[in-house]
């Protein structure tokens, strides 16, 4: 191992990445200000508080990146089960005194001084142990008992913690990015076809289940949202009203009208119909193409990393960033029901840019590597 | 070390494949959403963010063909709220209802409400608006409003309409000419927030109102006012249950006048106007207070239609006149009745037949027996053809609401021998007051059936005349010699037959009677009339044609008697107005000076009685309807020794006159002792104010018979 790792030249990082990121996360301050304004002026008379929180964790996460470009990404292969078990702890934490309930989901920690959102730690930390146990299995990982058994079980236990708090979106883009690492990693096709089917009827239990009605209504509601306009559908409709007044050349950065309290939280889930609004099919095509490079460049650093921890990381950390960021985009513009997840970089969040910007900063570090 | 195998490279390129394809996938999403569907979504957007505070148009004036205004608008104001923009609602909602007299609660629930904008009260007064100026609270804004109104109260009801609370046109020249009258009312736009809040964006923007246009209608207020003077006494004197009189310019088919009475006060539709009225409302069910109102509503001009009788004759005589079936020396025979197939019809006279008549004297003595031969003569081919040619049958095309077209026969298969001959003579065929009115100005305008002008034209707030509507002939009816002939008959109805009621020395008037059973649910109602009289002034030079209907009268119900002197009435006031001079013919002025003294005819049978005053070169009329030869005068009316002019109408009554009442003294009572003391002695009456009586008409202490009217005017009037 050391003769090799002597052999592996260190590299400048990928500058087109880091540009990138940099670039989404900028677009995301703005618009976050932007978005956020009439809100932050109306609940906290102060129309810079969400600006402020977002520098702030963008601060925060630019040093994460930093540090993380700059860490051996082989250390996190070696503590890859505490990491994974401190992850899970702090999805286990929710369901005491320090969980924070909001609109009937415990999704978030109070630490005293911030919150904290376990969900993304378990994101990363389960993408860090899935791709030591891929890398550790590799033969093996086609075979149904000690590949496909062992990897059900780790998704699972990943994902259970997240599916209570209640979060279906966070679930299901956990379990996708797991499940395509798995693919990645050579499972077999019958059992993933296997696995699909499984996940396609535990979607329809969880959104026919007792208790969770809400799920039917968003699935009906995608299928025809102005049948319904003023009450199930009014997200959907706000967000398809904010993306078509933008047209090509948008109404001006800053002029969102859609943002006054039409768009509940214009800031989060719903920051890319903003964009829509405010910068047009200009602005929202740029955004999709910067994720597009971003993925592209994380799968160029799979397939350039030689070493096959390195390259489970990051195809774990691109099919993330890929999954989430994709599936906002398709919530928004009506292509898939509602799910409520946000778009990496851009939406206000002060844990989610924490951990995403360092796992950029781990693929950063990953590119050092490659060949 | 483990290095990455060619498969798993594989299916990374795989994986980032399907990347590929979702984000395709997406940027097509977003092309179709945002450029697209643009206009649709920018549209459904653009209506959420805009709310808009409608800001009424002035609605156009109606004046009269002289310039006086009918209906006008006056100032009002009208208090909004945006609920979203109040902060304290409770305390707004008790100064605004301290402010405007409004219940506390009643005002909250309004400033509570979900919408962008509210109405709190419509109309409130000039005081008050200064008041709430004053108080220049958040989230309430006033309006300037106007409201209709209509000056002259009850008058021309029938024409103008009237409006409901938000200026749209009800009824009436309000409702049919509603479009031009109403103009484009302005909009005050916000763009709001999913609260109702104001943006920050744009700020108001005000889009101003556009006037409505003004109507200058062809009616003239003056003649209006004899025409709604003359019905209103009608109707006391009569107690019929309407009375309709008609005006027109026949040379422009102008309706001057249109008056209905009982009518309705524009103003407050909905009100009672009489005394008797209001008692009968007040115990009617809220639910059924509606019909009442419509029935008040309905225009009896031209949404009834009646039984013409007599006056149809003038059709009859015109037509036979104009195709040759007869001519001035053509002689009628009658001997009372005429048999069709078994059936026998009746004259009028019938118990003192007319026997030989020229043409002239037939339509004189309105004699039944020689209408039948002349309309056999006629042959109903040519009877249809000019029934239809006058313009029964079809709507006059008045813009007004509610017109019917009249019952004629369909065709000339269903006009048996037996309906040719009561054709002839005005039965079996139902017309409108409005249509009889029009054939009256055919044959007074040299034989066009005109269109009935109502709006002469549209004028803008600057008096720039926008359209104006020309007088225009539907039907070449008549020759100019049979109008001429034709005009010299009916002023012989008038000079010597049976329109002498409405002779007007000076005047040469033509005209012709009708008396009709009312047919009540398709069969006739027996002593229910209707009587008519149409006329023409001056033969020489029409002027104007007139049409009096009085709907169920009480007593007399001969046109002649009862509509005679109304048709009288208005001619010489309209045509003093008009300034028409009068022309007293040599034979006039000697008959104004020769009197003759009146006889006694009582205890006569009545066709001796006749003949007595006929002799002398009087004229007689009697109110019963079941007169058999054998009929008894047992008074008379003036009595005997009273000196009369040539001509004069001696009435004839069956019965005692009924005897006569003195006059109570009343001055200083309430209005509750007054109607507890006349509705004793079964008086009619009418109240003037309110408060204490202040004079009385007549005077305590004079003679009267249960017909007088009495009028009482109150203090605080």
């Amino acid at each position: 191992m050391a003769e090799s790792k002597k052999k592996v030249k260190k590299k400048s990082v990928d500058f087109i990445l880091l540009i990138t990121t940099i670039s989404l996360v900028f677009i995301g301050i703005v618009m976050v200000f932007s978005s956020s304004w009439p809100e932050a002026m109306e609940n906290h008379g102060d129309g810079y508080y969400f600006l402020k929180k977002q520098l702030i964790s963008a601060t925060i996460g630019f040093i994460s990146m930093m540090l993380a470009m700059n860490i051996n990404y082989h250390y996190y292969k070696k503590f890859a089960i505490p990491i994974y078990l401190l992850a899970l702890l702090s999805g286990a934490l929710i369901f005491t005194p320090l969980g924070v309930e909001i609109k009937g989901a415990t999704r978030w920690l109070n630490l005293g001084f911030t919150t904290f959102m376990p969900s993304d730690a378990i994101k990363l930390g389960s993408i860090m142990f899935f791709a030591n146990f891929l890398a550790n299995k590799k033969e093996k990982i086609g075979t149904f008992i000690q590949g496909t058994i062992p990897a059900l079980l780790i998704i699972g236990l990943s994902c259970i913690l997240i599916l209570e708090q209640p979060d279906l979106g966070t679930t299901v883009t956990l379990a996708a990015t797991l499940i395509a690492m798995f693919f990645i990693g050579g499972a077999k096709l019958r059992y993933l076809l296997g696995m699909g089917v499984g996940a396609g009827f535990f979607l329809v239990y969880a959104i026919t289940s007792e208790g969770n009605e809400y799920r039917m209504e968003r699935w009906t509601t995608f299928l025809d949202p102005f049948s319904d306009k003023l009450d199930s559908g009014w997200q959907i409709v706000q967000s398809l009203y904010a993306l078509g007044s933008g047209g090509i050349f948008g109404l001006g950065l800053g002029k969102s009208r859609q943002k006054f309290f039409y768009i509940p939280e214009a800031y989060n889930d719903f920051i890319f119909s903003i964009i829509g609004e405010e910068l047009g099919l200009l602005g929202t095509l740029s955004v999709l193409f910067l994720f597009f490079i971003l993925i592209w460049r994380g799968v160029v650093i799979a397939l350039k990393t030689e070493d096959l921890f390195g390259c489970y990381l990051a195809s774990g950390i691109t099919a993330l960033i890929a999954i989430q960021s994709l599936i906002n985009i398709a919530v928004v513009t009506s292509s898939i029901p509602t799910t409520g997840i946000t778009l990496p970089f851009i939406s206000s969040g002060g844990t989610s840019l924490l951990f995403y910007m360092a796992s950029v900063g781990i693929l950063l570090n990953i590119s050092r590597y490659t060949k | 070390m483990r290095t990455p195998n060619k498969s798993i490279k594989n299916r990374l390129r795989f994986a980032l494949g399907v990347i590929v394809l979702i984000v395709a996938f997406l940027t097509w999403k977003l092309f179709y959403i945002q450029v697209y569907k643009n206009d649709e979504l920018q549209k459904g957007a653009l209506e959420q963010w805009t709310k808009g505070i409608d800001i009424k148009s002035d609605r156009g004036v109606i004046y009269d063909r002289n310039g006086k205004k009918l209906a006008v608008n006056i100032p009002a104001y009208t208090v909004w709220a945006t609920p979203a923009d109040i902060k304290d609602p409770e305390l707004v909602a008790k100064e605004i209802a301290d402010l405007l007299l409004m219940d506390e609660n009643e005002v909250l629930e309004k400033l509570k409400k979900d919408v962008s904008t509210e109405k709190i009260k419509q109309w409130i007064t000039r005081e008050e608006a200064l008041e709430l100026r004053k108080l220049s609270i958040r989230g309430i804004t006033l309006v300037d409003d106007s409201k209709r109104y209509y000056p002259y109260e009850n008058f021309a009801s029938y024409i103008l309409g009237f409006t409901d609370i938000d200026n749209n046109g009800l009824d009436g020249i309000e409702n049919t000419y509603d479009k031009y009258l109403a103009g484009v009312p302005g909009k005050i736009v916000k763009t709001t927030d999913a609260a109702n809040r104001q943006m920050p964006y744009d700020g108001e923007k005000i889009h101003d109102p556009q006037s409505g246009l003004s109507l200058v209608l062809t009616i003239d207020e003056t003649i209006q006012h004899f025409a709604e003077k003359a019905a209103n006494q009608a109707l006391l004197d009569t107690k019929a249950k309407n009375v309709s009189i008609l005006v027109m310019d026949p040379i422009t088919g102008d309706l001057l006048a249109m008056a209905n009475k009982p009518d309705y006060n524009p103003n407050t539709p909905r009100e009672p106007l009489t005394d008797a009225q209001r008692r009968e409302w007040e115990n009617i069910p809220a639910d059924q207070l509606p019909n009442k109102w419509y029935e008040v509503w309905r225009n009896f001009a031209i949404s009834d239609v009646y039984e013409p009788g007599s006056t149809f004759k003038v059709v009859t005589a015109a037509a036979a006149l104009e195709e040759g079936s007869a001519n001035l020396d053509t002689h009628y025979y009658c001997n009372g009745t005429v048999k069709i197939n078994g059936v026998e019809l009746k004259c009028a006279n019938w118990y003192n037949p007319h026997k030989d008549q020229t043409f002239a004297e037939s339509i004189n003595n309105s004699c039944n027996v020689a209408f039948v031969n002349m309309g056999r003569n006629l042959g109903k081919e040519h009877m249809l053809e000019y029934i239809k040619a006058f313009g029964f049958g079809e709507k006059t095309g008045i813009n007004l609401l509610g017109e019917q077209g009249g019952i004629i026969p369909a065709n000339t298969d269903v006009i048996k021998e037996i309906n040719l001959a009561t054709l002839s003579y005005g039965h079996g065929i139902a017309v409108t007051p409005l249509q009889m009115l029009n054939m009256f100005s055919t044959i007074a305008n040299g034989g066009n059936l005109m269109e009935v002008r109502l709006v002469k034209e549209l004028i803008d707030e600057e008096g720039n005349i926008v359209k104006s509507f020309e007088p225009t002939i539907r039907t070449k009816v008549l020759s100019e010699k049979t109008s001429n002939t034709m005009l010299n008959l009916l002023e012989g109805v008038v000079k010597d037959g049976t329109g002498r009621k409405a002779y007007i020395p000076g005047y040469r008037v033509g005209g012709k009677t009708g008396t009709a059973l009312k047919i009540v649910d398709g069969r006739y109602a027996p002593g229910k009339y209707i009587a008519s009289f149409g006329a023409i002034a001056p033969v020489d030079d029409p002027r104007i044609a007139v049409l009096v209907v009085i709907d169920e009268p009480v007593g007399v119900y001969y046109g002649g008697t009862i509509a005679g002197p109304v048709v009288q009435n208005v001619v010489e006031d309209t045509l003093n107005y008009l300034e028409v001079r009068p022309k007293f013919t040599e034979e006039e002025g000697e008959l104004l000076k020769e009197n003759i003294i009146v006889p006694d005819v009582r205890n006569h049978k009545i066709n001796e009685a006749g003949k007595i005053l006929s002799d002398l070169g009087l004229r007689y009329t009697t109110e019963y309807q079941n007169i058999t030869v054998d009929s008894i005068i047992k008074d008379q009316f003036p009595l005997p020794g009273a000196e009369v002019i040539n001509g004069s109408i001696i009435d004839l009554y069956l019965n005692e006159r009924p005897s006569l009442i003195t006059m109570p003294d009343l001055m200083g009572k309430t209005r509750e002792e007054v109607s507890q003391i006349l509705d004793e002695l079964d008086l009619q009456y009418t109240f003037n104010g309110a408060g204490k009586v202040i004079n009385q008409n007549p005077e305590a202490g004079e003679n009267l018979n249960k017909d007088t009217n009495i009028v009482i005017e109150l203090s605080e009037g």
